[in-house]
């Protein structure tokens, strides 16, 4: 395969790295990898780099690019948010493509925040045709503490079957006033819960239909162990599960990984299953080029 | 939106063995007589500092020198897997690294920056080619094998409260399946497995595998021990209290190489930080910075 350096965007001050197929594009798709967060486009443990190869080895192009400001892109001087920038960005990201490899269909990869930014995106422009989420970052609780809502994670969904933990448990070694909280609140969360709706959640799931309609593959992939996880499930609710059912929405859990794919199993996990949803995405796209539709009004948030 | 600095990303190298690089262009008001190489350091430690390193250059550049920042053959986007990378390979990328540098910015005497194991690297190699004019050695990694253990520690600390991989447990499961009704192959199978886990047994530390030639040549590094001058003139920049890196200057000075040592109160860059984020010690960076400006002036 080949790796060409590129720059792109306003000025070409956007950097980032094209991997081609080594038998040409095959008519598919070309996947765009989205900025972890502030992390630059090789990503944690160099995932991205894995996964863009992993893409070319099975036909795609893949671009993997850094957003102004993040990695070796320069810094924006305007004042726009990166909630919009990020947008924008992305979109001049295919519009590079497709003037420079004729590729009219793509499909977004990201984590994090770049899984905000994919999901946006595709809801603007109907060059999208699937898009990968990990580690979805949906709205959470913003009264319960980050601290808190790791502790909560980890007690209810790991150290109630360690036994090394239940041995500190036993033998006086453990913080009980952080167990003691932290099921207190599992228990609110999971048993009692809260009966209404949050405006973001409303929006998410409206977002979640809206591009289930236009049959935007979407594929949600998530740590086990990360809580971003319960997160997600309790946005997307009801809504979620029913298009889970009727396989408009796949939701992949890669079991004992964490937020950033820490170990080579988990990677190697990660990029099997990337591998076949943009596979599966790419067969079940029949869409042809539209004239890409500029949003008429403020651009919405999900978040 | 208007581009504060031009940055120039480009392939260079052996083909098939191609190395990323970011070339900054210098800033046209003051051309420095000299250019510079930032020698990143590897693994979780390159991608934790990247933005540090990349903030370096862009003032370096600022500052008046041309300026290429590159990755080593298996990391961050140059070619090859994460795991092909050896100390000796990554001595032959940076002096690559040099000839594309001079290709670019002209015949200036060339100045190194590393950071950790970069900085010992571009010791090892600047000693080893007698090809640099001056060096920046910021917390370099002086005892390969104390480093090696450091990174264990922080591999076995970081995964403490994160869910075991449990891969010999499901490999198990997933060969008692497919072997259930041949036993022998089974066993065979297992007895190959078990070999294969005490001869080429790969280590990883945070989603990063080391080979077993990677750990060979680092546990054999000792910068107490190389015996010449990696350069004429030498800064240690020294942010950690480590005990390694005691009696570092006086070596240096013993192999003729004029040498400066700065301690800054400056945050370790290279380490993951609770939150994710990544940090920027600007004090630091301004260190090295004036340290060039002084030496090349």
């Amino acid at each position: 395969m080949k790796e060409e350096a590129v720059q792109l965007g306003e000025a070409g001050s956007l950097v980032g790295i094209v991997t081609s197929p080594p038998q040409g594009n095959e008519n598919k798709p070309a996947v765009i990898l989205l900025n972890p967060g502030i992390l630059h486009r090789v990503g944690p443990g160099r995932i991205y780099v894995r996964i863009a190869r992993a893409l070319a080895a099975r036909g795609f192009t893949a671009l993997r690019f850094d957003f102004s400001g993040i990695g070796d892109s320069t810094v924006r001087l305007d004042n726009c948010c990166f909630e919009k920038s990020s947008v924008d960005e992305t979109r001049g990201a295919m519009t590079f493509l497709q003037t420079t490899r004729g590729i009219s269909r793509f499909i977004l990869l990201g984590g994090c925040s770049g899984a905000l930014v994919s999901l946006a995106t595709a809801r603007l422009d109907r060059r999208v045709i699937g898009a990968v989420l990990m580690n979805f970052p949906a709205k959470v609780d913003e009264e319960e503490p980050a601290d808190r809502r790791r502790d909560r994670h980890y007690y209810w969904n790991f150290a109630l079957l360690n036994l090394k933990s239940w041995r500190k448990l036993l033998t006086g070694q453990s913080d009980y006033r952080k167990i003691g909280r932290a099921l207190a609140q599992g228990v609110k969360c999971k048993f009692i819960g809260q009966s209404k709706i949050s405006g973001p959640d409303q929006q998410f799931r409206a977002a979640l239909w809206e591009l289930a309609d236009r049959e935007v593959q979407l594929t949600f992939v998530c740590a086990k162990g990360d809580l971003l996880l319960q997160d997600l499930y309790k946005a997307g609710g009801g809504d979620l599960k029913q298009l889970y059912a009727q396989g408009k929405v796949a939701c992949e859990v890669i079991p004992r990984s964490d937020h950033t794919f820490s170990s080579l199993y988990d990677q190697e996990r990660l990029v099997a299953t990337i591998a076949r949803r943009v596979d599966a995405a790419a067969l079940v796209s029949k869409r042809h080029v539209h004239t890409p539709e500029i949003a008429a009004g403020p651009l919405e948030t999900l978040c | 939106m208007k581009a504060v600095q031009r940055v120039v990303p480009f392939y260079f190298g052996m083909q098939g063995r191609e190395l990323f690089g970011c070339f900054h262009e210098p800033s046209q008001k003051r051309i420095r007589k000299g250019s510079v190489l930032i020698c990143q350091p590897v693994g979780h430690e390159y991608i934790n500092s990247h933005r540090a390193l990349r903030q370096l250059a862009a003032r370096l550049a600022e500052a008046g020198f041309p300026v290429l920042r590159f990755d080593y053959y298996g990391c961050g986007d140059s070619c090859g897997e994460a795991g092909e990378g050896s100390i000796a390979r990554w001595l032959e990328d940076i002096s690559t690294a040099i000839a594309a540098l001079k290709t670019r910015a002209g015949s200036f005497p060339v100045y190194a920056v590393g950071l950790r194991l970069g900085a010992t690297l571009a010791a090892i190699g600047g000693m080893q080619r007698d090809n640099l004019a001056g060096l920046v050695l910021w917390d370099p990694v002086v005892n390969g094998n104390n480093y090696f253990q450091e990174l264990l520690s922080l591999q076995k600390e970081m995964l403490r409260f994160r869910p075991k991989p449990k891969r010999w447990f499901s490999t198990i499961v997933r060969q008692l399946r497919t072997y259930a009704d041949r036993p022998r192959a089974l066993a065979q199978r297992t007895s190959a497995w078990f070999c294969s886990r005490n001869t080429e047994a790969e280590t990883e530390v945070l989603g990063f595998p080391v080979s077993n030639m990677l750990r060979t040549e680092l546990e054999e590094l000792d910068l107490l021990k190389i015996p010449g001058k990696p350069a004429p003139r030498v800064l240690v920049v020294q942010t950690t209290q480590n005990a390694d890196e005691i009696g570092l200057k006086d070596h240096l000075i013993h192999t003729e190489a004029q040498v400066e040592q700065q301690r800054l109160d400056a945050p370790q860059i290279w380490l993951p930080t609770a939150d994710g984020s990544l940090l920027v010690p600007a004090q630091a960076l301004q260190s090295l910075v004036s340290w060039l400006s002084g030496v090349t002036s």
